[in-house]
């Protein structure tokens, strides 16, 4: 491609010389239009309906683009299938530095437009993808069907076929726009639209009216009959099977052993098989207790479902959920965990608040898990051999899962 | 890189003079690779094609549904639940639906349960069919990919009639659904299962017998019972190491306790039986469809009386087979129509926590397998 | 005196014409020797274009029919849009390619890195020198054509050696370094069956080989030595397949694995390069073995005089073209029909296998030479 560009300046001054940098120009236009070759790239939702637009209902090949390049080298266009994250950016950007030029970005879906679903209330999405590429095409959608897909393909084909190497493709710069409220924006523009419409509306009617005094209209309002359905009761849960224990009967196993569980009475009198109640532990208790319900044979309780927290204004709430594979029965645990005031206020957002043993060395699975609570709460594992933020970069200032967590990429929703 | 530092994550130590150490070297798959099946990135420590460790990163698709759920009114949050495991969209929207009931006390009609039932099972054909074609199509066979997409489409037909949309459904609601399904979705289901019959049929002769599949996933990536257990492994995953749990025998919901059908278990916990635990799996929704086909009620009503979206203050925890495995939603409500916390436990987390420990000693390859038949969805994972 | 050994129509010609143009020349410059060497020249330049028409010209074509196949087989309808049925799609993304921006990513080994896309195509373009496509068409007919195409065969692991490793990228490398294993180890299984053909048809000139095939269709060596002939083209399709890194045998490029192997990192022309090269190493396996197999040249002729009247009018060259492109078509339906046998697989597939009952057929063959040769 260097060498084209230099071609008009050579050629133009001399007579004719233009016509044969048009000539270069159709040529090579038709065959950068014809020949688009995707990077295969998807992080989300979208990169299925891209899949699904290579596939043999819709057939992308028709148009010549169904060379799914992994490497972006030998890439053309990047389809941008999926919510861009802030982690993920840097790698976005990488990947379009590596392809080779002339290179074209598509922003396949709402949230590559901008932040779609994920605008509000959110400290990870980027709002759009033009805040990190220069986008070339945007095609709306959550997904975009496969159809959506190839309307933005051939725009793009006519946009290239405008080209020329008079003012050669170069790279574009990103607008620096990250924190602009793009649904409020398009919200009020399009309010004002509507005013201007609704007045133009209302001066046609009046003209209307003016130039046909006696006219009547002859619509007559149907009346369409509002189905009414029948409130129905919720099925009452299914009996226990052989051998399953109530959640009476668990709690009481474990309020043996551990002083300190309690229970709310009122729900664990009308607790079912499906309905799990909390059992609330002290902190200190909390890895005895789960090494007995592990390990005592009546209850056998082999799998984690879940580790999670709730936090609440003055304390964190761990849940831990394990449920028994042989006897199907459930237990969670409820662990109070109070906030560490020593830290000083203005620390307090960045610095983990309260500790709690973890349990990784009885059940594997909760290693992820309690990361995933670290990272989200800030809440310290002792005696986990690996505790790293595991969604979030490791320089995240904060810990997005608490209530009074801010950001300042965050835009607060409209009421 | 400096072999004295390793990057964060890894822990096998070995001794440094040894001659094996000098040839280790670091691979980092993803965040865009074409067998990750997302934005998942793989740092491998590698020995020549030999995997020594393997660290997954999470977080390249991180999006914080959780923190915005607690802003959202409760019904907004059903379609952030398509966007987790958009292979299975239709189900997650049970999954938090089901809680939501569990929160305003109320049921559903006889009607909805079979529509409920029916679009479960059409979803579970769906995602599985998508393994069918990742599977194929990860071991080389591009021609797996289309094929398994190829009968896909025609379940989005069929779910496009029904909800409006192909892929994001947003169909449950507490106490019913959107809308009533057209009444040419009890012929279509048929006529669907009646194509799915036979082509699957071709497709397992292409796949299941195939020397070169065979060779590829036997005794690759073996997964033993305690360690699927220990890691929360779930799903097809769970069934094909030899434990026998499917939340739809095991707990129950909807009208599962009323059909007839048996959950597929494998015991060598190799790729190859979780490939044929789906391709069971398959199989079993299709005889559920045809169950719920004979007895559909066409008469009544589809949904219960319309009532305001708000949970009584509590905890409410639901949860739901879905193609990949437990699909757990924990409602905290306080007062008020927005939920103080929501939290999914989605099944591929725990698959990509384990996959260290079944990819050692393996090759790259081994490794594409094995991501194949976990089948994760990375977004599911992030959320 | 030097004698070029150029034989075909189009170089008698040349011969028989440049003596007669050169009677313009003033008489003092005039010699036999000059004549010759001129001669040679012109001939040498027409079969470098021809050679090079026949290579480059059927590679899009090729491009264009892989991409229908593949879309057939997989339910599609592949390339529609641009010119009748997608015909013209390979040139535009040719034209693409060549406009495309050539770089070098940072840390490569530059002479290298840009030398590889170069070397890879020296193997195909001499074996097409060696081909007989008709009765007088062959560029180069030597008689130890067989061994020379055997020794040409290793420049392409060269090729994809030389980029794996000068692209800084361990992708690459490990694509390379397989690459380099398979076609090391296929090389041998591939020779043999070579020296099989050699050993039946009792000559290593191409020519001599598709001579004795003369006649019926049962004198194809892929009937006429019978079974074994079969397990030899078998034997001569696997290897070939895995000699070319074509898919279920493309491991060096694993797109799944390794994101495009040792071509991970080209870009533009010489990445096109390395695409056309694939391309031209299909017409060239083909073309042997339907020059060792399946007859070359001659019509498939049946036995029955009137039929083989009408088979024999079409010319040659056209046989010859038919059946590669036939030879290709089951590339092709290989290619997007299996899934791909691991690193290790592969190599005890080869050296456990494919190796011991090559060397069975070896010995098998010399038995029916001995009995019925």
């Amino acid at each position: 491609m260097g060498i084209i560009n230099f071609a008009p300046k050579i050629l133009d001054p001399i007579p004719g010389g233009k016509y044969v940098v048009n000539a270069v120009d159709y040529v090579v236009n038709w065959a950068r239009a014809n020949s688009i070759w995707p990077l295969t790239y998807g992080t989300s939702c979208c990169a299925i309906e891209m899949m699904s637009s290579s596939m043999a209902r819709y057939d992308i090949a028709r148009f010549g683009s169904e060379v799914f390049r992994a490497s972006p080298r030998q890439a053309d266009l990047f389809i941008l299938a999926g919510t861009i994250t802030r982690r993920m950016a840097p790698a976005i950007q990488m990947l379009w530095e590596q392809m080779p030029g002339p290179k074209y970005v598509l922003a396949m879906g709402a949230c590559t437009i901008s932040g779609g679903p994920f605008i509000y209330d959110n400290y990870s999405v980027v709002r759009g993808a033009q805040n990190i590429l220069p986008v070339d095409v945007f095609v709306p959608g959550c997904p975009p069907r496969p159809e959506a897909l190839f309307h933005g393909l051939l725009t793009l084909r006519e946009k290239i076929l405008h080209e020329t190497c008079r003012n050669p493709w170069q790279e574009g710069y990103p607008e620096d726009v990250s924190r602009v409220d793009r649904y409020r924006e398009a919200a009020k523009a399009w309010a004002e639209l509507e005013k201007i419409k609704d007045e133009e509306m209302a001066e046609a009617r009046e003209k209307f009216k003016a130039e046909n005094p006696d006219y009547k209209s002859a619509f007559k309002p149907v009346r369409v009959v509002k189905e009414t359905f029948p409130e129905v009761e919720r099925p009452a849960a299914a009996d226990l099977k052989s051998g399953e224990l109530s959640q009476t009967d668990i709690f009481n196993a474990i309020k043996a052993k551990f002083e300190s569980a309690t229970v709310d009475e009122a729900l664990l009198a009308t607790a079912t098989s499906d309905s799990p109640v909390e059992i609330t532990l002290d902190v200190n208790e909390y890895l005895a207790a789960t090494e007995f319900v592990k390990n005592d044979p009546r209850l056998k309780m082999d799998y984690l479902i879940d580790v999670t927290a709730i936090d609440y204004p003055d304390h964190f709430e761990l849940i831990t959920q394990l449920r028994s594979i042989e006897l199907g029965h459930k237990v969670f645990f409820c662990i109070p965990l109070k906030k560490d005031e020593s830290i000083p206020e203005e620390k307090r957002a960045t610095s983990l608040l309260a500790k709690v043993p973890s349990i990784m060395q009885l059940y594997p699975a909760a290693s992820i898990k309690e990361r995933e609570v670290y990272d989200m709460f800030g809440i310290n594992f002792v005696g986990h051999d690996d505790l790293r933020r595991i969604f979030l970069d490791k320089d995240f200032v904060g810990y997005p899962l608490r209530k009074d967590f801010t950001n300042p990429e965050m835009i607060k929703r409209p009421v | 890189m400096s072999m004295t530092q390793l990057p964060p994550g890894f822990k096998i130590i070995r001794d440094e003079n040894s001659e094996a150490y000098s040839d280790e070297f670091f691979v980092n798959m993803g965040p865009q690779h074409p067998s990750t099946h997302g934005a998942l990135r793989l740092a491998i420590r590698m020995d020549g094609e030999t995997i020594v460790e393997l660290v997954p990163h999470h977080g390249y698709i991180h999006r914080g549904m959780e923190k915005q759920a607690e802003s959202m009114s409760y019904l907004q949050y059903i379609p952030m639940s398509d966007r987790q495991d958009y292979l299975t969209a239709i189900q997650n929207n049970l999954g938090v639906v089901l809680a939501y009931e569990k929160g305003m006390n109320i049921g559903v009609p006889l009607r909805q349960e079979y529509i409920r039932v029916m679009l479960q099972e059409l979803g579970r054909i769906a995602s599985h069919l998508v393994f069918f074609g990742c599977f194929g199509g990860d071991l080389g066979g591009q021609t797996c990919l289309l094929f398994g997409f190829k009968e896909r489409e025609m379940i989005h037909d069929i779910l496009e009639e029904v909800t409006g949309s192909r892929l994001t459904t947003n169909f449950f609601r507490p106490g019913g659904s959107r809308f009533d399904v057209p009444d040419t979705f009890i012929p279509r289901v048929k006529a669907f299962l009646e194509h799915l019959e036979s082509t699957m049929k071709d497709y397992e002769r292409f796949l299941s017998k195939n020397v070169i599949v065979r060779e590829r996933s036997i005794g690759i990536g073996v997964l033993s019972k305690e360690d699927a257990i220990a890691y929360g492994c779930s799903g097809p995953v769970l069934r094909a190491s030899g434990v026998n749990f499917d939340v739809r025998k095991n707990n129950p919901y909807s009208i599962y306790s009323q059909l007839e059908f048996d959950v597929p278990v494998a015991y060598n916990g190799d790729c190859y039986d979780r490939y044929n635990v789906r391709i069971a799996e398959i199989h079993e929704s299709m005889r559920i469809l045809r169950q719920c086909i004979d007895k559909f009620p066409t008469e009544g009503p589809w949904r219960s009386k319309e009532k305001p979206v708000k949970l009584n203050p509590g905890r409410y925890y639901s949860e739901i087979e879905t193609a990949k495995g437990l699909y757990g939603t924990y409602v905290v409500a306080a007062s008020g129509d927005k939920p103080y916390r929501i939290h999914t436990r989605g099944p591929s987390f725990p698959h990509i926590g384990v996959l260290n420990k079944m990819v050692q000693g393996l090759t790259v390859s081994d490794l594409v397998t094995i991501m194949a038949t976990l089948d994760p969805v990375i977004p599911e994972i992030d959320r | 005196m030097f004698v070029p050994s150029i034989t075909n129509p189009v170089g008698d010609f040349v011969r028989e014409w440049v003596p007669k143009l050169a009677e313009y020349l003033p008489a003092s410059i005039q010699s036999d020797t000059l004549n010759s060497i001129v001669a040679f020249l012109i001939n040498a330049v027409i079969c470098v274009i021809a050679v090079c028409l026949v290579n480059i010209g059927s590679a899009p074509i090729l491009i264009y029919m892989e991409r229908k196949v593949c879309a057939h087989v997989q339910c599609r309808l592949g390339p529609m849009r641009l010119g009748w049925h997608g015909t013209i799609q390979t040139i535009a993304d040719v034209l693409k390619m060549l406009f495309k921006e050539v770089y070098a990513p940072a840390g490569v080994d530059k002479f290298v890195f840009f030398l590889a896309p170069l070397v890879v195509l020296i193997a195909p373009f001499m074996v097409a020198a060696l081909i007989p496509f008709g009765e007088n068409l062959v560029v180069a007919d030597i008689d130890m054509g067989i061994p020379l195409i055997i020794a040409i065969n290793g420049f392409g692991v060269l090729a994809i050696l030389l980029g794996g490793w000068s692209s800084n990228n361990k992708y690459s490398l490990l694509g390379a370094l397989r690459s380099g294993a398979q076609m090391i180890s296929y090389e041998i299984s591939f020779a043999l069956v070579l020296l099989f053909v050699v050993m039946v048809a009792g000559s290593t000139n191409l020519m001599a080989i598709t001579q004795t095939q003369s006649g019926t269709v049962f004198d194809w060596w892929i009937f006429k030595a019978p079974v074994l002939g079969f397990i030899a083209f078998i034997m001569f399709f696997i290897t070939s397949t895995a000699e070319m890194n074509r898919a279920p045998f493309d491991i060096a490029e694993a797109e799944q694995e390794l994101t495009g192997g040792y071509h991970t990192e080209y870009n533009g022309t010489p990445f096109a390069m390395f695409y056309l090269a694939e391309y031209i190493a299909l017409v060239t396996n083909s073309s042997l073995a339907v020059t060792c197999f399946l007859g070359g040249f001659h019509a498939p002729c049946i036995g029955i005089a009137a039929v083989d009247g009408i088979l024999t009018m079409v010319p040659g060259v056209v046989w010859f073209f038919a059946k590669v492109f036939f030879m290709i078509w089951c590339y092709m339906m290989v290619r997007w029909t299996f899934v791909r046998p691991r690193v290790d697989q592969l190599m005890s597939f080869e050296w456990k296998f494919l190796l011991p009952l090559n060397l069975l057929l070896l010995v098998a063959g010399a038995a029916y030479v001995a009995l019925v040769g």
